[in-house]
């Protein structure tokens, strides 16, 4: 008997149970149009602009009533291999903030995200407010994925106080390299490393213009076939100007040994007098100029003012204003939200809201954007050392995608991380040209 | 029927089942896929193979020629013998001194232990800092001693010394309480009798802890041995990619470089099976040579 009760009771609360399933089928089908999107980007850690993205999604979830899942991380290659394996095994996010040069090559060949064109094609205002010519295409088939955000620039930091005790003025647009060497002299003679940069550790960008002083910006993107023919002579005469610089004693004593962030200490320190670096480093210089460097309020005006960014010194076809640059990051819609027809047309939502006219000028600050009508800058809004950053973009004459995007990975090694072992000449310029070449040709 | 409960040996392997489950799940397999990776071609980090090498043994000729691999081969040697001499050998003089004052044993077990609980990656940075070229702690000290130039700890003459330094500093702690433990352990009526019949401190030493304390010192010293295999977070984080001119490599940072640098993960795979290989040998000629006794 009393087994039959319990077996009643049983049987009641699944009936029960089933009814409040009903129910709540019932009540989400109510709220269809609210969906949960899984959006991933670089913006977390201390990405200057992580709050800026926190803030933008919130106010999208608001104004859509959907919610954003942020699984961002910070950008690096932990992070780039996190993003490889998810879309590998399936798990890739709804959104993607992600590089748009080689690094996305493996989903889009495997046709995981959607191009710009097909999205139009059923959402014809998707990336209108964006100019076309600046949205870079994909390595693997031409057609442009990723929806621009803000863009990026390398140039020239320049620490004043250093520059006025070895009596040298400050470079201009028509700075060229053997300026450049006499003014390291005379920085040295007075005591100071001419140029802070850690060659064992972070040669990316001097690498970066070495090459390109011995190019043009149309041919600059062009990886050389082989050591032998006109670009790859390039690379090695860029490759052999490092060594010289090296061996007259321009960098610091340390440069094999140490670290990026030692040799940006001694450029703040006033121990240094050029350093070559992204945008990304105005918001490093600043910190440095804060007592406390997560308390905007504690910045000293009168020590940024120290510093100034200028361009690098420029030889042969490429002009000193030639500058490297572009829009190297944007918002991918995966295949997988796109098939999805709740999750269609929020992906469209958040990608177009991010990237809207009202949204990028706080991301974009003093680096390019991809936008139409770019927005009228107000320089009160900004601190001394992006205001110069400001005006030095406004002569550059012109804007150079960085080579080094397009050769990744493995075909690095011999002239990235060997890069001590060419100054030092245990290993020829030109064998590290070619067997990086090698390996890029194989890869 | 109670003997029965005993002879069978079933609930024993259900219990260890789900150990043995985990093992080869997160140990074995993996191992397994990264000997296989070990001949595919892998074009970067996150992705699978795409096929095998031409020829599929590639990756372990290259390895022969790779003069980096031999350079971590060697700092891997170097470290065992730097962990035996420094760890173990500095364990065994601290506990000997520790265990003859009458006071404060704790205080000095305390401290001597402390660097273990701090994370290698920390020790790394700390480190860091105090080897700076620039402003760096030592260097500030012998500048104001009268020391003119500054001396780059991390060049490559002293490369190696400043790597192993610490990384010896830290772990002598560790044997050196296994050590206090095995002292303490020796009977005292052992060094009333010698002290009767007269013998020093030394001799006490010599003839009375040393010999009594020989297996707990061939412990340590496996220990040492196989724990200089695994040593990796510290040395990266001070000298990332074998900085300076590659000079720093052991086999584990050398194998991280290769997964997470170059994303060349099917060398770094060859890599990985090369440590285990090594790590094999090596234990068994560590468990051979420092054989314990029977007492």
């Amino acid at each position: 008997m009393k087994k039959r009760i319990v077996s009643l009771m049983l049987a009641g609360v699944m009936i029960l149970s089933m009814a409040a399933c009903g129910n709540s089928s019932g009540k989400s089908g109510d709220t269809a149009k609210s969906v949960e999107l899984a959006v991933t980007t670089t913006f977390a850690g201390e990405d200057t602009n992580a709050q800026n993205y926190k803030d933008a999604y919130t106010a999208w979830e608001k104004e859509t009533g959907n919610t954003v899942v942020d699984t961002s991380a910070t950008s690096d290659e932990t992070f780039k291999a996190r993003i490889t394996t998810d879309f590998e095994t399936g798990s890739e996010p709804d959104v993607l903030f992600f590089f748009n040069g080689a690094d996305a090559n493996s989903f889009i060949e495997a046709g995981k995200v959607v191009s710009i064109d097909d999205i139009r094609a059923e959402y014809p205002e998707y990336a209108g407010n964006m100019n076309d010519d600046l949205i870079a295409p994909s390595l693997v088939d031409g057609k442009k994925y990723a929806v621009p955000v803000n863009g990026f620039w390398e140039a020239m930091f320049v620490n004043m106080e250093v520059l006025d005790a070895a009596g040298v003025s400050m470079p201009d647009g028509n700075y060229t390299m053997e300026q450049f060497k006499a003014d390291c002299e005379k920085i040295k003679a007075a005591g100071y490393a001419p140029i802070a940069a850690a060659l064992g550790n972070i040669p990316h960008y001097w690498w970066e213009f070495a090459i390109f002083n011995h190019q043009s910006p149309k041919t600059h993107l062009e990886i050389p076939a082989g050591v032998d023919d006109a670009n790859g002579q390039a690379w090695v005469a860029g490759m052999n100007d490092i060594k010289e610089l090296y061996e007259l004693g321009y960098f610091p004593e340390n440069t094999l040994s140490a670290t990026d962030d030692e040799t940006f200490a001694m450029f703040t320190d006033g121990k240094a007098a050029f350093l070559i670096d992204g945008s990304w480093k105005v918001g490093g210089i600043v910190g440095a100029c804060q007592s406390d460097p997560e308390d905007p309020s504690t910045l000293d005006e009168e020590k940024l003012d120290k510093f100034d960014v200028t361009y690098v010194p420029g030889s042969g076809d490429r002009k000193a204003s030639d500058l490297v640059g572009g829009i190297s990051m944007g918002y991918y819609i995966t295949k997988k939200a796109w098939e999805d027809a709740d999750k269609r047309a929020a992906a469209v939502s958040f990608v177009e809201y991010m990237t809207s006219d009202s949204v990028i000028p706080a991301f974009a600050q003093h680096a390019a954007s991809a936008l139409k009508n770019a927005p009228e800058v107000d320089e009160s809004e900004f601190n001394i050392l992006q205001v110069k950053a400001m005006r030095m973009m406004a002569g550059a004459t012109s804007l150079t995608g960085a080579a080094q995007d397009l050769f990744q990975g493995e075909c690095r090694v011999s002239t990235f991380d060997g890069m001590p072992e060419i100054v030092t000449g245990k290993v020829s310029a030109e064998d590290a040209v070619a067997e990086g070449l090698e390996v890029y040709h194989n890869q | 029927m109670g003997a029965n409960i005993y002879r069978n040996k079933k609930p024993a392997f259900l219990f260890l089942f789900p150990a043995f489950l985990f093992m080869a799940v997160y140990l074995y397999y993996p191992f397994f896929k990264n000997f296989i990776n070990s001949f595919m071609e892998i074009k970067q980090l996150g992705s699978s193979g795409s096929g095998f090498n031409t020829p599929w043994y590639h990756n372990y000729q290259e390895m022969v020629r790779d003069e980096s691999v031999w350079v971590s081969v060697k700092n891997t040697l170097l470290m065992m013998l730097v962990t035996l001499i420094g760890q173990v050998g500095i364990a065994i003089v601290l506990a000997l001194m520790v265990d003859n004052v009458r006071r404060g044993k704790q205080f000095f077990k305390t401290v001597f232990f402390f660097p273990i609980v701090i994370s290698a990656t920390a020790l790394g940075l700390l480190f860091n800092l105090l080897f700076l070229y620039d402003k760096g702690m030592v260097n500030q000290i012998l500048e104001a001693l009268g020391r003119e130039t500054l001396i780059d700890w991390k060049a490559e003459g002293t490369a190696l010394f400043t790597m192993m330094l610490p990384v010896m500093w830290q772990y002598v702690g560790f044997y050196f309480v296994i050590l206090i433990t095995g002292l303490n352990s020796i009977s005292d009526e052992l060094y009333e009798s010698a002290k009767i019949d007269g013998a020093t401190t030394l001799q006490k030493v010599r003839y009375i802890s040393l010999p009594l304390l020989h297996n707990v010192i061939c412990t340590c010293s496996v220990l040492a041995v196989t724990g200089a295999l695994k040593v990796f977070d510290l040395p990266w984080t001070m000298f990332p990619k074998g900085m300076p001119l590659k000079s720093t490599f052991l086999t584990g940072t050398y194998m991280y470089y290769h997964t997470m640098e170059t994303k060349n993960v099917d060398y770094a795979s060859a890599l990985a099976v090369m440590i285990v290989i090594l790590g094999i040998i090596l234990s068994k000629a560590v468990n051979m040579i420092f054989r314990e006794k029977d007492y």
